[in-house]
């Protein structure tokens, strides 16, 4: 498809597990005269295809240590793939682990000049928006609070917040819904469809399947680093559903 | 190289953002602020003064200005290498959460101490005022030894702000090395006065031959020589290329290790 607003082709990832990781040189060092294979690699994405439209909000469903968030992380440019490519069309701005980069030692103003001045929005524009960006938030009491001092829930309203002031093309989600309360999720899904309304794109990554059957127009399920079927969420969530079922006695591999 | 530069021209903003909101968070909570930088190399100077020209009987003409120099451009190369060190480690949140050049922290890094460079020079000029002492018109030049400084500076940083992520001792080493370094550079003593089998083995060092081209452009009035000149550029090319390729080699997995 030309006209995706993220493509991913054939994406493996894969990372070395270290038992005892050699942190020091000479651990290096002695562990380079002892050539004892000391780490597994684990495969945390093999082979990934799959392609975002624009305007869609795609939901992606698995079990912990399924490479969710690695394939996340990589969409973002966070990390590098082994193998493969991905291709984004815009600025794509990655919500992941309730922050935007923030730094706990800064205010919640410096935090949000700090961000969006990394995603390219010049010192000028942003200025004024902070008042606006505050607001949604409600939190205005803390506007000179510092960053450490704030609760999950808090710190995720103030990324949300940010990262949809700084106008992306692509929003990326990591579970950030589940510390916000209800009054805050559901100004966030209204925020979101009015930014699917501009034909922009949402990757969404959760565990709670309600969400998911709610907002998404396409799910992908991924297991153990596979693309193990993508398609209409009601489909795909009762795969999974059944699959973890039948799977219940296995252990999460991490 | 002409996609870094203008990478960096884009980052601009973030670096700036990044050089003044480290030394807000420096000296956060701290009544003097960022007059402590002030005034820990002013205390030194007191200390080394006092011991070198009382104790010792060091005659070196215009001491205190020598010293002041010294210390200056020695605390130049230790706060930006020491920052740039820790400055991937200490922004793990950020740069595991959005994507960022590796580089921009180390450089920042380096912007801060530029920019504490600035302010202590400022000090060495009403220093100069108050001793009532002139310098010659090669000091006009100085701002180009600095220059210098920061591309050693640029390629010692980069390398340091990875490997230390890789192997944590480096913090360590290059603290025994900064030590070590303050002594083996002539700030409280004059470059001639070291036996000659060590001036011989010293004079290698980049750090020395800058402080020794600052020494003469500010308090005596020569111009460095073609051979001093020539040397100091070829080093800094070196160490710029050497440390930017070591960098580059490790930089595409680091954020896999923070």
């Amino acid at each position: 498809m030309t006209n995706a607003s993220i493509s991913v082709n054939n994406v493996s990832k894969s990372f070395r597990l270290f038992h005892e990781k050699r942190t020091t040189i000479y651990e290096s060092i002695s562990g380079f005269f002892n050539r004892k294979q000391n780490y597994e690699i684990l495969k945390a994405l093999d082979n990934v295809t799959f392609d975002v439209r624009p305007g869609e909000m795609f939901g992606i469903i698995g079990k912990n240590g399924g490479g969710k968030t690695t394939l996340l992380r990589i969409i973002s440019r966070i990390i590098k793939p082994d193998s493969g490519s991905v291709q984004t069309n815009g600025k794509v701005i990655p919500l992941l682990a309730l922050g935007l980069g923030f730094h706990p030692e800064l205010t919640a103003t410096a935090n949000i000049l700090q961000s969006s001045i990394l995603f390219g929005i010049g010192k000028k524009e942003i200025s004024s928006k902070i008042d606006e960006i505050i607001q949604f938030t409600g939190l205005e009491k803390f506007a000179d609070t510092k960053i450490k001092n704030f609760s999950a829930g808090m710190q995720m309203r103030l990324a949300f917040a940010t990262a949809m002031q700084v106008k992306p093309d692509i929003l990326v989600l990591d579970e950030v819904f589940a510390v916000g309360d209800l009054d805050f999720q559901t100004k966030c899904y209204e925020a979101i469809l009015s930014f699917k309304k501009q034909g922009k794109s949402i990757i969404f990554v959760s565990h709670d399947m309600n969400a998911i059957k709610e907002h998404c127009d396409r799910v992908l399920f991924l297991n153990k680093g596979k693309v193990e079927s993508i398609g209409e969420p009601n489909e795909i969530i009762k795969l999974y559903e059944n699959f973890s079922k039948s799977h219940s006695g296995e252990q999460v591999n991490i | 190289m002409r996609a870094i530069i203008h990478e960096m021209w884009d980052m601009r903003n973030i670096l700036f953002n990044f050089a003044i909101s480290d030394i807000k968070i420096r000296y956060k909570s701290s009544v003097l602020g960022i007059i402590w930088s002030l005034i820990e190399p002013l205390l030194l100077l007191g200390v080394l003064f006092f011991v070198f020209s009382t104790l010792f009987k060091f005659e070196i003409p215009n001491f205190p200005i020598y010293l002041l120099l010294g210390l200056i451009i020695w605390n130049f190369f230790k706060n930006s290498t020491n920052f740039a060190l820790s400055s991937l480690v200490n922004r793990t949140p950020l740069l595991t959460q959005i994507y960022l050049p590796k580089s921009i922290p180390a450089i920042s890094a380096c912007l801060s101490a530029s920019i504490m460079l600035i302010i202590e020079l400022g000090v060495l000029g009403i220093f100069m005022m108050i001793l009532g002492y002139t310098p010659p018109i090669t000091v006009i030049l100085l701002p180009l030894v600095f220059v210098m400084m920061l591309a050693i500076i640029l390629g010692i940083s980069l390398p340091l702000s990875v490997l230390n992520v890789k192997y944590r001792d480096v913090e360590f080493i290059w603290g025994i090395i900064i030590h070590a370094g303050f002594f083996v550079t002539p700030i409280f003593y004059r470059f001639d006065m070291l036996p000659e089998y060590l001036q011989n083995i010293f004079q290698f060092l980049p750090t020395i031959q800058i402080l020794t081209m600052a020494h003469d452009l500010t308090l005596y009035g020569t111009l460095p020589s073609v051979n001093t000149v020539a040397y100091s550029i070829f080093m800094t090319a070196m160490i710029l290329l050497v440390g930017y390729g070591i960098f580059r080699k490790l930089q595409a997995r680091i954020v896999e290790e923070l």
